[in-house]
């Protein structure tokens, strides 16, 4: 190598070096070889062949393996990935299934308990359903309805905490029941982000996002005007452009809330009572603000 | 002649036989055949030049693959594996294009 070194003492040393890289492709040693042989001190035929065979055999090995690893790979990452598939199919059907299955026992719990006489304990319990947003609902009230345009490309300007504010205002100006784009707010449920999607409740709510409240039509949008979610979407919407369109519903209906899933909590007989002659003596109120 | 049936005799082998890789080795492995490309390369175009010598093909190829290996496995312990990787990639694969031009023009005259 010593020999052949281009430029060691020009000023522009790196770049001899990559001119060298691009001009000395050739192993020099192959020329060195050539001229050995020339000078007569060459290694014999037979030698040289075994060399040419072992070195090649080694060679095509090794690609072969390098093929066979690539494959083999490259097959396993696609059944992972389709078995994940699989599996996350098949947890939605059985989603859809069960809710399904929720939504008609409690249908069949609602006409039972219709076909009873309207008084009493059941009416406590008609009242404690609609303040657990068991129940569908319809009513008049406002109907907000928001996009973000850079949700797509995952570089969305709306975050949970905003919706969560503009939730908050709305609970604020009155409104007796929200839901959050078809999902129906109950006193556990929470809007978070995860990565750039937006749940409601745990179930993923896509662009544009509609959210449906209920209240007093007089004065709900004078109210939910003045809060601090309305006033941080109005700048957004200079901002950063998205949309935020606010109007006033006549007749909304908003679906009942996923059933609560208690799992741990036991009631016993005597804790039952007061619980149902409580709400007679004491007018329901609005749940408070239940996101974030 | 020899040259090309032990190759393809070697991928045929490696194929059926298809040995487990380790995976400490895996890292190595596509470096390690970008360096039998340019040591393949490289000899054929030595073959053409009529400069061809089999021990000089059988050690620079060993070298070659100990050598970028090694680079790779440094790069590795000093945490920036991936970006001696490249550099590994690069300068093999701007040799192995200089030759692949050489054995072009040595082919088709032009």
């Amino acid at each position: 190598m010593a020999d052949r070194r281009p430029g060691t003492d020009d000023p522009a040393a790196p770049f001899a070096l990559l001119d060298s890289l691009t001009r000395d492709t050739l192993d020099p040693g192959y020329e060195r070889a050539a001229r050995r042989r020339q000078a007569g001190i060459g290694s014999s035929k037979v030698a040289g062949r075994t060399w040419l065979i072992a070195g090649t055999v080694v060679v095509g090995l090794l690609l072969g393996v390098a093929l066979q690893n690539t494959n083999a790979n490259s097959a396993g990452v696609d059944q992972a990935r389709d078995a994940l598939n699989l599996d996350v199919a098949n947890a939605q059907d059985r989603e859809a299934e069960l809710a399904a299955s929720v939504s008609g026992l409690a249908a069949q719990v609602r006409s039972a308990q219709s076909g009873a006489a309207d008084t009493g304990p059941l009416a406590t319990l008609n009242v404690l359903e609609e303040m657990n947003a068991l129940v569908a609902v319809t009513g008049p009230g406002l109907r907000v309805i928001l996009n973000d345009p850079g949700a797509a490309t995952g570089d969305s300007a709306i975050l949970d905490r905003d919706i969560q504010l503009l939730v908050n205002g709305l609970w604020s100006s009155g409104a007796e029941a929200i839901a959050v784009g078809g999902v129906r707010l109950r006193v556990t449920s929470a809007i978070r982000q995860a990565g750039g999607a937006i749940l409601v409740d745990n179930r993923p709510v896509a662009w544009p996002m509609t959210i449906e409240a209920i209240g007093d039509p007089r004065n709900i949008q004078q109210k939910f005007i003045s809060t601090a979610g309305y006033g941080r979407f109005n700048s957004f919407v200079q901002l950063y452009g998205v949309g935020f369109d606010v109007t006033a519903a006549e007749s909304l209906s908003l679906p009942a809330a996923a059933a609560v899933d208690n799992r741990y909590i036991e009631t016993s007989p005597s804790a039952t009572e007061p619980l149902t002659t409580e709400p007679t003596t004491q007018p329901p109120t609005t749940p408070a603000a239940p996101t974030s | 002649m020899y040259a090309v049936i032990a190759l393809a005799i070697g991928i045929v082998v490696g194929v059926l036989t298809s040995p487990t890789v380790p995976d400490w080795l895996g890292p190595y492995l596509p470096i390690a055949v970008v360096a039998a490309l340019d040591a393949v390369l490289g000899g054929l175009r030595a073959k053409l030049a009529d400069t061809f010598d089999a021990k000089v093909f059988v050690t620079s190829f060993i070298a070659n693959v100990l050598v970028a290996a090694f680079i790779v496995f440094l790069g590795d312990q000093l945490g920036v594996g991936s970006q001696l990787s490249t550099a590994v990639v690069v300068v093999l694969g701007i040799r192995i294009f200089g030759n692949a031009a050489a054995i072009r023009r040595h082919i088709f005259k032009a």
